[in-house]
């Protein structure tokens, strides 16, 4: 239903609450952009101006639950206008927390790198590397949905979703036979499982949104079912 | 995990055409039928003149139930509901075709009484028509008319039941013979209710019950029509959407004389299936 309403203002409103999102998407994308960055650059300074960053999230978390609260007062939205509302609720507390999860990462710059710290090698760090761009990609992927209201795009992140539990598992080993090689890696070793199941964390945000947006165009809450399902119940619509 | 589930999947049928009206073979998106119906129509069709005001609608309104028709101004909802107790037999140049039956009896075959017929399916209007008659007299005018009162003291007890079925009752109580007229517009909508419910109807028809009343009142309304549904089936054309979403379990959404969509009220409001149904809830369209 692209038609707009009858009263302008509410398209208007609900184009200002998708800026808002928007804006909020770019800004946890980059928070683990920049926070992958300053670990590669070993920079704490960096790194804490990361965190000191996310209290702006916490704004535009804020800012948008207070629109969503005065536009189901003011508007009484039914229909796929509720379920965008409702939704948009969600997707904001997702993108919250997945600038926590960014966050965590800067903490391991400032852990790994302030002076008189003992760095861990550049093979060990490697994993959160790839696995932070490739969380990014899913995260943007999912904003390009909400963007687009598209569940095509939707469907592409549950499917890197899928390869992101094979990834992890594939790290969890390889880092196993770090500690096994050396044992005094073992300090490291749970700085870094912690980074990584922030990680994790972070893309099941984006594949939380993805759910949103299928929400939002169906009414289908796909929350708790299997990937497999999800992908099925978006070549239904 | 199989990665084509997304062209696999079988995709949704889905009702969507946009034009209903030029579309002949339209057919209403949802259940029409309800197994308990106190009333069934079948392929109505309402003429004014040469003019079709509904075209080929069915629909049923099941026991205990609170129906709720929805639709721009002009589209037949009000007439479909005049149909249901032959209100539009008043008007000469309307004509009705199709089938509707209150338990089963051709409310429009030739043995119908209709003035009976209008006791068993009892009507408010938009706008509170209390008789200029003392509140009891409101009440007790359809009982007298109806003979349905042995004494006296029965008549009194039917009209205090009614009263406080229609909670009025603790606001009147002490003057019962005093104008109705007199009564402010919540009351005498009220009182109006409690005048169809007295002669003990199977399905109460609201013509925008509330349209002409305040928020207060509009509530006590809805509250009562929560209550009465208990009892009788109630079928009620109203403009505000969020009344239909609070007061009815099924809604009716018509559009240019033809029955769109049908539907429990919780499905319709929140993820109705038929484009026309949303664009008009959601205020794209007017």
């Amino acid at each position: 239903m692209n038609e707009g309403h009858i009263v302008k203002r509410f398209d208007q409103e609900i184009e200002h609450l998708n800026s808002l999102i928007l804006e909020m998407g770019q800004l946890a994308i980059s928070q683990l952009a920049e926070a992958q960055e300053s670990l590669a650059n070993e920079d704490p300074e960096q790194a804490y101006n990361i965190i000191a960053r996310d209290s702006k999230l916490n704004d535009l978390d804020s800012q948008s639950n207070d629109e969503i609260i005065r536009l189901i007062a003011k508007r009484q939205p039914v229909a796929r206008d509720l379920r965008e509302l409702i939704a948009i609720g969600k997707i904001v507390s997702d993108l919250e927390r997945a600038g926590d999860e960014a966050r965590k990462i800067a903490g391991l710059t400032i852990r790994f790198f302030e002076p008189g710290k003992k760095p861990p090698s550049d093979e060990i760090l490697s994993d959160i590397h790839q696995l932070a761009e490739y969380v990014c990609k899913m995260l943007q992927l999912s904003m390009n949905s909400f963007g687009e209201q598209n569940m095509k795009i939707a469907g592409k992140v549950v499917k890197r979703g899928l390869k992101l539990d094979g990834q992890l598992q594939s790290i969890i080993r390889r880092l196993t036979t770090f500690i096994m090689e050396d044992p005094r890696n073992i300090g490291h070793f749970i700085d870094i499982v912690l980074g990584i199941r922030a990680l994790e964390r972070f893309g099941g945000h984006a594949k939380n949104i993805a759910g949103h947006i299928v929400f939002i165009q169906t009414g289908e809450d796909l929350r708790h079912v299997a990937d497999d399902e999800f992908l099925k119940s978006i070549g239904k619509h | 995990m199989n990665q084509t589930a997304i062209e696999d999947a079988k995709p949704i049928e889905r009702n969507n055409s946009d034009d209903p009206l030029n579309d002949p073979n339209y057919k209403t998106v949802g259940e029409v039928t309800v197994p308990n119906a106190a009333m069934t129509t079948k392929n109505v069709d309402v003429y004014y003149g040469d003019k079709q005001a509904i075209y080929n609608v069915s629909l049923d309104v099941g026991k205990n139930e609170v129906l709720a028709m929805i639709g721009p101004s002009g589209c037949g909802k009000s007439t479909f509901l005049r149909c249901l107790n032959r209100m539009n037999d008043t008007i000469d140049i309307c004509r009705i075709e199709g089938d509707i039956r209150l338990d089963g009896e051709d409310i429009y075959s030739r043995n119908m009484d209709v003035v009976l017929l209008r006791a068993r399916v009892g009507m408010v209007f938009q706008k509170p028509n209390p008789f200029p008659k003392s509140v009891y007299d409101n009440v007790a005018y359809g009982v007298n008319l109806h003979g349905l009162s042995r004494s006296k003291s029965d008549l009194d007890d039917i009209v205090e039941d009614a009263l406080k079925r229609a909670g009025l009752w603790d606001e009147v109580s002490d003057r019962l013979n005093q104008p109705g007229t007199g009564l402010s517009g919540g009351q005498q909508q009220r009182l109006c209710i409690a005048r169809a419910i007295a002669i003990s109807p199977e399905i109460i028809l609201m013509d925008e019950p509330c349209s002409a009343l305040d928020p207060i009142a509009t509530a006590k309304i809805e509250e009562l029509i929560d209550e009465l549904s208990k009892h009788y089936s109630i079928c009620i054309v109203t403009h505000s959407m969020q009344q239909a979403a609070r007061v009815s379990q099924r809604t009716a959404y018509f559009h240019l004389g033809k029955l769109i969509e049908v539907g429990a009220t919780d499905i319709i409001f929140t993820n109705p299936s038929h484009r026309l149904t949303e664009g008009y809830i959601t205020g794209r369209f007017g």
